[in-house]
């Protein structure tokens, strides 16, 4: 131990300095009050020794600022003294002392007292550095929960690019939520919304909603159905929560006519279809398991389907809701819910949350609160951004030869050349279609000879089919001429097919509009998505003029 | 190109889905998956949300279906089509015979 001595009588400092000394402690010695104070901080004592009388600054004096400079560890200050009247101790301790040891001095008395609060002190020294670890810990710990808290903020937020068509209210229990509430436009018009509950609370049970949530809305973005969704989220869950953990959902598709729903059901307690005054028109009672237990092959991904009124609402829940108890243990129980959705056509969810609130009283929330309304109506597509066209003039050209039109069916891969003409990618099912349309005509009656007669009764089609598949089998002749002209200052797209073919004027040229006969319900579709369509005079080649500048939708 | 097909679970919906191009490739497929569908009379759903490429076979393959079904199913409904799939159906005036949402 360093052991400061504060002694204005040289006598006593060297008495006590070599009786510590002995003992193999590092001894230090000021002669008064004023010394120790400044030099405190330099000598770094564990224990003091504190004359009362002395000049320029006494015992009394001194020893709050000693304790002062100690900070937070115990420093054990313990006065030499001849006094002994019990006024004097009195005082000793009141301002700050610890202990006596009385001159003249005793050995045994003083290495007995010096041990004792040697050991206080050095358990003052351990707690105080387990406190700063604590506190570095602590603030640590805070950092990553707000980094966490930071990227949840960020994972969940997009439901804000949605129709305000829904209502909600979430409340963890702790800082973090286990439940989540999603929701994302469709591509195809219309709304998916997931409401999902994980095991327990807290951050471990809200862990799983950053991946949740990206899975839900790259899938959404595609548009896929809720069944793909739920397998999908099934999967991942299944693969990234431990076996104990999982994640009760209700995932829906309101359709954007807001009429017509899908719903997959795992887990969750019943949601409610209300009608426009808030009663009960049909009970969603889930169907499966929850997402995270079962393994791909197991999972089932079937769905519920059913029609709503643009008035009507959809009402899920989590547990937390209908679980919470009041001080006799009673549940709030689903018929609390159902009777303030019906107490007023304006019920809100946040009128169930204020009775949720009131029945629970002062009792701790026990876990995470979550309830959500979706109101059935009508989503229309977002409008489109503004397009932009490639200014540069491109020709593409492709002959194909009778063994590659044996085992290739090329269409998609016109279509994928022609649409990586910027702009032209919003077009592709146009593209398609007449590409697809004068492609077959071209291979099914300039090359295979096929004649389209009887196609229009059920087993003509099929038979149709197969003998073209036959015929194709046996080509062993025949080209195909594909081009493609692009030109930037009509933002137009000139395609041409011709094949090797006599050209249906030459074959079946009976009457003048003998087209419409040949080709059926193709042509019609070609004229009136493309802009012009020509052939030449025999009929082996076909002219498509397709704008991109004009809405692909435009009817 | 892909086609799934399942009842819902009540049994009372029958879905057939179809991904990425619907065309004369999928005569066959296409025509066994509606032959499941007993005298139950579900209700047929045809959802196009991931269909991206249409032509006239996938036309005709519908409307054999509807002749083929007739009045062993409640009503055939197509749905979720991309807006341009949807103007293909309506310039064909399939909006008349099938119920598109």
């Amino acid at each position: 131990m360093r052991i400061l001595v504060v002694d204005d009588q040289a006598v006593n400092c060297t008495l006590l300095k070599y009786m510590l000394e002995q003992e193999s402690h590092i001894v230090f010695c000021v002669s008064n009050g004023k010394e120790a104070v400044e030099q405190f901080t330099g000598i770094n004592p564990d224990i003091v020794l504190l004359d009362v009388m002395m000049p320029i600054m006494g015992g009394f004096e001194a020893a709050p600022l000693i304790k002062k400079q100690a900070n937070d560890v115990y420093l054990p200050i313990i006065f030499i003294t001849a006094l002994d009247d019990q006024k004097s101790l009195t005082r000793c301790l009141e301002v700050g002392g610890d202990d006596f040891i009385s001159k003249p001095f005793d050995k045994i008395i003083l290495s007995a007292k010096i041990k004792a609060h040697t050991r206080t002190r050095e358990l003052s020294l351990k707690s105080f550095q387990q406190k700063k670890l604590l506190e570095f810990h602590q603030n640590e710990v805070q950092r990553e929960h707000e980094i966490v808290e930071h990227i949840f903020k960020n994972a969940l937020i997009e439901h804000l690019n949605v129709p305000d068509i829904f209502d909600y209210h979430l409340s963890p229990a702790s800082m973090f939520n286990g439940d989540l509430f999603l929701a994302s436009p469709s591509p195809i018009g219309g709304l998916y919304i997931m409401l999902g509950d994980f095991t327990g609370h807290g951050l471990s049970a809200a862990i799983g909603a950053l991946p949740t949530s990206k899975t839900f809305y790259s899938m959404a973005h595609k548009g896929l159905s809720v069944g793909e969704i739920a397998s999908e989220l099934n999967n991942m869950l299944s693969d990234l929560l431990p076996s104990h953990m999982f994640c009760a959902a209700s995932i829906l598709e309101i359709n954007k006519t807001g009429r017509s729903v899908n719903a997959w059901l795992g887990g969750l307690p019943d949601g409610y279809i209300l009608d426009e005054i808030g009663q009960v028109k049909r009970v969603l009672a889930s169907q499966h398991m929850a997402l995270g237990i079962l393994e791909s092959y197991e999972f089932e991904d079937s769905i519920v389907h059913f029609e709503v009124d643009n008035t009507d609402r959809i009402l899920v829940l989590t547990d937390g809701i209908i679980e919470t108890s009041d001080k006799h243990n009673e549940f709030f129980g689903e018929d609390r819910v159902l009777d303030i959705m019906s107490y007023s056509k304006q019920a809100k969810i946040s009128d169930v949350v204020d009775a949720v609130k009131e029945f629970h009283g002062d009792i701790e929330q026990q876990d995470d609160l979550s309830l959500a309304l979706i109101y059935c109506k009508a989503t229309p597509l977002p409008d489109d951004e503004p397009r932009s066209f490639s200014k540069i003039p491109m020709t593409f050209n492709v002959k194909l030869e009778h063994e590659q039109l044996k085992l290739s069916d090329p269409v998609v891969q016109f279509v994928d050349l022609i649409c990586s003409i910027e702009g032209a990618s919003e077009h592709r099912s146009n593209i398609f279609l007449l590409l697809a349309e004068a492609y077959n005509n071209a291979l099914d009656h300039g090359i295979l000879g096929l004649d389209s007669q009887g196609k229009d009764t059920e087993e003509g089609f099929y038979q149709y089919y197969e003998q073209r598949a036959e015929a194709l089998l046996q080509l062993n002749s025949g080209t195909l001429n594909f081009t493609a002209l692009y030109q930037p200052d009509t933002q137009t797209v000139l395609f041409t097919i011709e094949d090797s073919g006599d050209g249906f004027c030459t074959t079946h040229c009976h009457h003048a509009d003998n087209k419409s006969h040949t080709h059926g319900r193709g042509l019609g579709l070609m004229e009136e998505i493309a802009n012009n369509i020509s052939y030449n005079d025999v009929g082996n080649k076909i002219h498509i003029n397709y704008c991109l500048n004009e809405r692909a939708t435009n009817t | 190109m892909t086609l799934n097909k399942n009842f819902s679970s009540d049994g009372k919906l029958f879905t057939i889905q179809i991904k990425g191009k619907f065309d004369f490739n999928l005569v066959q497929d296409f025509r066994s998956a509606y032959s499941e569908i007993g005298d139950k009379t579900p209700k047929v759903i045809i959802d196009l949300r991931e269909t991206d490429y249409m032509d006239s076979s996938a036309l005709g393959m519908l409307l054999n279906m509807k002749k083929s079904l007739g009045d062993s199913v409640s009503s055939i409904q197509i749905a979720n089509c991309r807006p341009q799939i949807k103007k293909i159906l309506q310039i064909s005036r399939f909006d008349k015979k099938f119920d598109i949402d």
